[in-house]
């Protein structure tokens, strides 16, 4: 079940990413419309972050294309935000949580120039947003699991972009944290604005998602909620790893060379 | 004495200026090498430092004489090289990183030393000073290299000033760096251009062999002290001049005394100092809340121990009573009863020690916090209520009022603990 919208936001054309030259992701295809809370769904290794990473050009893929606001990513850059994960990044280095949200704003900045006034009160009123005011100046090793994936979102916010694209938003968050970030992740999308999220819990991302991308090494399901999750396609996204792909990809990982490659 | 006040009084032009060039030198070497330090790059520094002893010797034979730009351009084409080697031996092999630079370092510094010997068998007069650059001699730099290495100094510290937003984001998130549409690995090239050349300054005042070391431990020494970049790089670099003006005093002093080691030792010094007496980082910072920490649970355990006697009918406990139940801890359960006593939790009446108003307070709120987590963890971890005592013995010193709520709250409020003891309140007594 793949739905395909007119005017898409964001057209992902027949995409193959390797890592290694093991194929990760075959052959992706779907496209997705403006204004959306949209979520990535699929088991462990299903491809979901690296899906994320291709969309903002951080792997090389093997085969297709993206566009994004139906250009190329380089010529709309300034209005694509991108949150990795959380664990991507070593929480040791010295740094305070408004150095941390002020990259945000660096962006349109540009090269060389220092944040001035404007960019830290931009930084600010998106620490506001995310609850996190009172931490601006505290080390960014001294804060929680949730507090640091909120700066992190604070910091998606101020690069005030339109399309948002998540990676893992909510692992490693309590309960109340969640409820708040999908709360303002809701606002945003009234605002006109288009957030992806990178997902693993089937039952939060049915309350909050009104589209939902389900994958497994392949794109199982692309669509509004109501058409797309059902028994079936849960069981086909979720049903273990598919015996036939994992083989091919073995076949092709043991080459000396990648064969995928143009 | 005299050498201290002929050397520190800067009377001699020379000798101020060489200071002035090792201050700009080691602010510059220690700012590049905290970054690739924060980096966990460190192993990189010392590659490059070995590797630009080939470059040095080719420089000296091409130019047949000491020529500071000769040397300087040799070092920076050796230097690129391992480090370009480096890279690519990553991307290209499975090798890992530490194997790659141990490889590239180990063969670079021994063709560095093949051609040293070659050049020494030539019996060019001027090559005795080419043994400079092993181990460093800051005395022996001329004015015309100071210019050469001192320029170089200063490029260093202005390109980093001026890239400093782009370096932290190379080091702390590349990837966000890439997705904003920055150009990362052009920013990784300029960063690996100043490593190298910070290598370079150093060559003749530090040497090769001990370049990494003023390049790295001036951070991790200051990273003890702070959590803030600026004052991260500020300290690193003052411990950098420190350790770099010592070791030039100590090779004015005594003329045969290589430069380099002496630098290091002192930079040793200071990060053992760090080390130790950091506050919050070092070791004997913690060691002494680790014993405050303990002292307090020891008190907390002779506080609960009469809370019980009160429990089983008990006015209190003699002294030999209270001693008795911590067969071990003599000293400390003496120290805990005349620090309560000077605290006004307990009285002494006639040899019967009893807890005072205060200290029935805080010994109630211990043995609740214990009989509360024994209880959650009974009810909601299922975990057998002969199994709960040793994990409460040690979270009773830990939970905060907030946490306290929130246990009373979970637990709706509960009157008795797995043991059938009672949870003691505040208002019990009324």
């Amino acid at each position: 079940m793949i739905k395909q919208v007119e005017n898409p936001l964001l057209e992902i054309h027949d995409l193959t990413v390797s890592y290694d030259q093991s194929p990760v992701l075959w052959n992706i295809d779907f496209s997705l419309p403006e204004g959306k809370l949209i979520g990535i769904l699929g088991p462990n290794g299903a491809g979901k972050s690296t899906l994320i990473k291709a969309i903002m050009g951080l792997v090389e893929p093997t085969g297709g294309y993206v566009k994004i606001f139906n250009k190329d990513l380089d010529q709309v850059r300034n209005r694509i935000s991108y949150v990795p994960q959380r664990e991507s990044v070593d929480w040791n280095f010295p740094a305070s949580v408004l150095d941390v949200v002020m990259m945000g704003t660096y962006g349109r900045l540009g090269l060389f120039k220092r944040p001035g006034k404007k960019e830290k009160d931009l930084a600010f009123s998106s620490l506001e947003k995310v609850g996190m005011t009172a931490f601006a100046k505290r080390q960014i090793s001294e804060l929680s699991g949730g507090q640091q994936q909120r700066v992190f979102i604070a910091r998606a916010l101020a690069q005030e972009a339109d399309l948002y694209l998540m990676d893992e938003p909510f692992a490693g968050v309590d309960m109340a944290t969640e409820t708040a970030i999908f709360q303002l992740l809701q606002e945003m999308t009234k605002e006109g604005k288009t957030v992806i999220v990178v997902h693993h819990d089937i039952h939060s991302a049915m309350t909050y998602f009104e589209w939902i991308i389900m994958l497994n090494l392949h794109l199982v399901a692309s669509g509004p909620k109501s058409d797309v999750v059902n028994e079936d396609l849960l069981r086909k996204t979720y049903g273990g790893k598919l015996n036939l792909l994992t083989k091919v990809t073995e076949i092709i990982r043991q080459q000396e060379f990648n064969p995928l490659k143009n | 004495m005299e050498d201290f006040l002929y050397f520190f009084s800067f009377q001699d032009s020379s000798i101020a200026f060489i200071v002035l060039g090792i201050t700009i030198l080691g602010i510059g070497s220690a700012y590049v090498g905290t970054f690739s330090f924060l980096d966990n790059k460190a192993l990189l520094g010392d590659a490059i430092s070995h590797s630009v002893l080939p470059g040095i010797c080719l420089g000296f034979l091409l130019a047949g004489e000491k020529n500071p730009y000769y040397i300087v351009g040799g070092a920076i084409v050796s230097g690129s090289a391992a480090t370009f080697l480096t890279s690519w031996l990553k991307s290209n092999t499975k090798l890992s990183e530490d194997s790659i630079i141990a490889t590239v370092l180990s063969t670079f510094f021994g063709l560095g030393i093949v051609l040293l010997t070659v050049i020494q068998k030539t019996g060019n007069p001027e090559m005795a000073g080419l043994n400079q650059f092993i181990f460093g001699n800051a005395i022996g730099i001329l004015e015309e290299d100071l210019w050469v290495y001192g320029g170089l100094s200063l490029i260093i510290i202005l390109s980093l000033s001026l890239l400093m937003k782009e370096f932290s984001l190379l080091v702390f998130n590349q990837e966000f760096g890439r997705a904003i549409g920055y150009p990362m690995d052009f920013i990784r090239l300029v960063f690996n251009i100043l490593m190298i050349l910070s290598v370079v300054i150093g060559i003749q005042a530090i040497g090769v062999v001990l370049m990494a070391a003023l390049l790295i431990t001036p951070g991790a020494a200051a990273r003890f002290w702070t959590d803030r970049l600026s004052t991260l790089l500020i300290l690193a670099g003052l411990f950098a001049v420190i350790s770099g003006i010592t070791g030039t005093y100590i090779s004015f002093v005594l003329p045969k005394m290589p430069t380099g080691p002496w630098v290091v030792v002192c930079l040793s010094f200071l990060a053992l100092i760090s080390f130790l007496f950091a506050p919050k980082k070092g070791i004997l910072f913690r060691y002494i809340s680790r014993r405050k920490y303990l002292r307090k649970t020891h008190r907390d355990h002779v506080l609960k121990s009469l809370f019980k006697a009160t429990e089983e009918g008990k006015k209190g406990l003699n002294k030999n009573e209270l001693l008795s139940l911590y067969p071990h801890h003599k000293k400390e359960t003496l120290g805990s009863i005349s620090y309560l006593l000077k605290h006004n939790q307990l009285n002494n009446i006639q040899g019967l020690i009893e807890l005072s108003e205060s200290g029935r307070t805080e010994a109630k709120r211990i043995v609740r916090l214990h009989r509360l987590w024994e209880s959650y963890l009974n009810e909601y971890m299922n975990i057998a209520p002969d199994h709960v005592h040793d994990s409460a013995e040690k979270l009773e010193h830990l939970i905060t009022p907030e946490l306290e709520e929130l246990l009373d709250n979970r637990l709706r409020y509960p009157k008795l603990d797995p043991h059938q003891e009672n949870i003691p309140r505040d208002h019990d007594d009324i």
